[in-house]
């Protein structure tokens, strides 16, 4: 995997080419690697898992068609027209989401003197230090992962680590 | 004789019942599952309901990180509540209700349409969590702190988020309340996440990790040690414990496979000839028991055991930056709300925090919290935290009290007001 990656640069094949943009998405890291944490953050705040997998399966299809988009769109093709009955029906289906009740709610636009949702939150904490748990087996953990940024403790998680869920978030 | 619905419309659980009696009818989860075999959706209690299958169930919820964002699905939980749980007719009672801090206007708005427009209540109150919790705990001890100094700090760990608010006379202020975004739901779900990738794949299970979570869960009061331990091989590790997921056939809930084992990690915190004692005993028992048979995992008879989980996921309350949450953990959430009050309340604020809500039923969860709260406050205010006997009626109990004072009528917006005036001016009233 290592070798691919240093050689993707140079490589001109169709095939890289296709790797290349994910990959380098992943090294770059920093911005994709707080991506990765903020959905997963979102993710503790959702009622059903299987719901957002779906949209996964549909994105690695959307990535094969155009190569360059690193962040997938989520509904590449919107093409489809939808009749007045289903969006009828689509609009039954999702209620708005808690954040876009917030963000129609306007509340910066009140004077900051006024308490709102937005300045109730407690903030960063005053310590930046923050303890790291091995992502395999829960203990300490001393090592990051170099290519998604995720933390193992010991050569027998690093294993365990690469071998099922290293790249997954990010990737 | 009128007689006042008290409904705390929390986003886990919802506390029905009618004002002045001490323990709500009904406490329910606030939302409808559907069980794979099934095409119908079942309503809050049905859930609850001992042979119903709810694996894998599929969840719908009328709330959002804590606010409501379906009042459709809402409406009807609240039907089928009033018609078969509590037997009222709603257009002859008075509803208390509560809503989250910072309910946004929308959602107010659309609360008032149901509870006027759907259900025709004769009259409304709205009230907030913590001024409840407060009056409750205030009228429980006539002599104590908190009703002579008339303020309290309420911290509030709910299912979506937890807030510490520091009321004065009965109100909450507002400008001092502080939010943090982590309640018994995402710790659920982390937990959920935890087993689903070491052990077995349980990510449509909540109900189930609810029930782990619940059983199995605390807080350790010294997390370096409590690793080390959690390391230990057999019979030194007092963390180790088993769960039995439901086979749908003998038994549709998940159960612990030995309730001993579970308690084993107390003996930690008594003195310590109790600790060897008890791990005596259980060295007796064990050389009894077939060698260790019984605590290997065996992956036939779907099970998983927990080890380090039990004590890693409550602790994100109080440190979320472990979680990649960029925000301060529970104690620093106290002494922010405290200090941005007025300084003459700050010192009995701080003697009188009242720790409400479900999440906050983790063992040992108040003590770990003084643990880490001293250090941050100066040495001259005196710190006393209380827990409540049972901290998710705490706002519910301090509702049906309200709905029995004299008082209560006058300040409930009616029917006829609202519909004159419509519900931003009727909300007025309600100060918040």
């Amino acid at each position: 995997m290592d070798e691919e990656l240093s050689n993707s640069a140079r490589r001109m094949s169709m095939r890289t080419r296709k790797v290349a943009p994910k990959m380098a998405a992943a090294l770059a890291s920093s911005d994709n690697r707080t991506q990765a944490m903020l959905a997963r953050l979102d993710a503790l705040e959702s009622d059903n898992a299987v719901v957002e997998q779906q949209p996964l399966d549909d994105d690695d299809e959307a990535s094969l068609d155009d190569e360059d988009q690193v962040f997938h769109k989520k509904y590449p093709k919107g093409t489809k027209r939808k009749t007045r009955q289903a969006k009828a029906l689509e609009h039954k289906r999702a209620p708005k989401t808690f954040l876009e009740l917030l963000h129609e709610a306007n509340l910066e636009s009140l004077p900051p003197h006024v308490p709102t949702y937005l300045r109730a939150a407690v903030g960063p904490p005053s310590s930046i230090s923050r303890r790291h748990f091995c992502t395999v087996c829960g203990f300490s953990a001393n090592y990051t992962c170099v290519q998604c940024g995720m933390r193992f403790c010991s050569i027998k998680c690093q294993t365990i680590h690469k071998d099922t869920r290293c790249l997954k978030f990010v990737a | 004789m009128n007689n006042v619905v008290v409904l705390d419309n929390g986003a886990g659980l919802i506390k029905a019942g009618i004002g002045g009696e001490r323990d709500p009818t009904a406490i329910v989860p606030n939302s409808t599952g559907r069980p794979l075999s099934s095409k119908k959706w079942l309503m809050a209690d049905q859930l609850l309901s001992p042979d119903v299958d709810l694996t894998s169930a599929t969840v719908r919820r009328p709330f959002d990180r804590g606010y409501l964002i379906n009042p459709d699905l809402q409406s009807s939980l609240w039907s089928h509540i009033f018609s078969n749980l509590l037997n009222i007719t709603p257009s002859q009672s008075s509803l208390l209700l509560t809503e989250p801090l910072f309910n946004l206007p929308s959602i107010q708005r659309s609360l008032d349409e149901i509870v006027f427009e759907d259900f025709n209540f004769k009259a409304l109150y709205v009230s907030d969590s913590p001024s409840l919790v407060h009056l409750y705990e205030a009228s429980r001890r006539p002599y104590g702190i908190v009703s002579k100094a008339q303020s309290s700090l309420v911290v509030d760990c709910g299912f979506s988020f937890t807030h510490a608010s520091p009321v004065f006379q009965n109100f909450t202020l507002n400008y001092g309340v502080k939010r943090l975004d982590l309640g018994g739901k995402a710790l659920s779900n982390f937990m959920k996440e935890l087993v689903s990738y070491r052990s077995v794949n349980l990510m449509d299970e909540n109900f189930l990790m609810d029930d782990v979570k619940e059983k199995l869960c605390f807080v350790s009061l010294d997390v370096a040690r409590d690793l080390q331990i959690a390391r230990k091989p057999g019979n030194d590790n007092l963390f180790r414990c088993t769960y039995v997921l439901p086979d749908g056939i003998t038994h549709t809930k998940g159960f612990l496979k030995d309730p001993e084992e579970a308690k084993k990690y107390l003996s930690l915190y008594n003195d310590e000839a109790a600790t060897k004692q008890q791990v005596a005993a259980g060295e007796q028992t064990d050389k009894l028991r077939s060698n260790d048979a019984s605590r290997r995992i065996d992956l036939t008879k779907n099970e998983f055991g927990l080890t380090n989980e039990r004590f890693l996921v409550p602790e994100m309350m109080f440190r979320p930056a472990d979680l990649g949450l960029n925000q301060a953990g529970l104690a620093e959430c106290i002494v922010r709300a405290i200090s941005s009050c007025h300084s003459h309340l700050q010192p009995l604020l701080y003697e009188s925090i009242i720790l409400t809500g479900g999440t906050t039923l983790f063992p040992h969860f108040a003590q770990r919290l003084e643990m880490d709260l001293r250090p941050l406050v100066p040495d001259k205010y005196r710190l006393k935290i209380t827990t409540q006997e049972d901290p998710i009626l705490g706002v519910w109990r301090g509702g049906s009290l309200l709905a029995s004072s004299p008082d209560f009528d006058a300040m409930c917006i009616t029917k006829a007001e609202y519909e004159e005036l419509g519900s931003a001016r009727c909300r007025k009233r309600f100060f918040h």
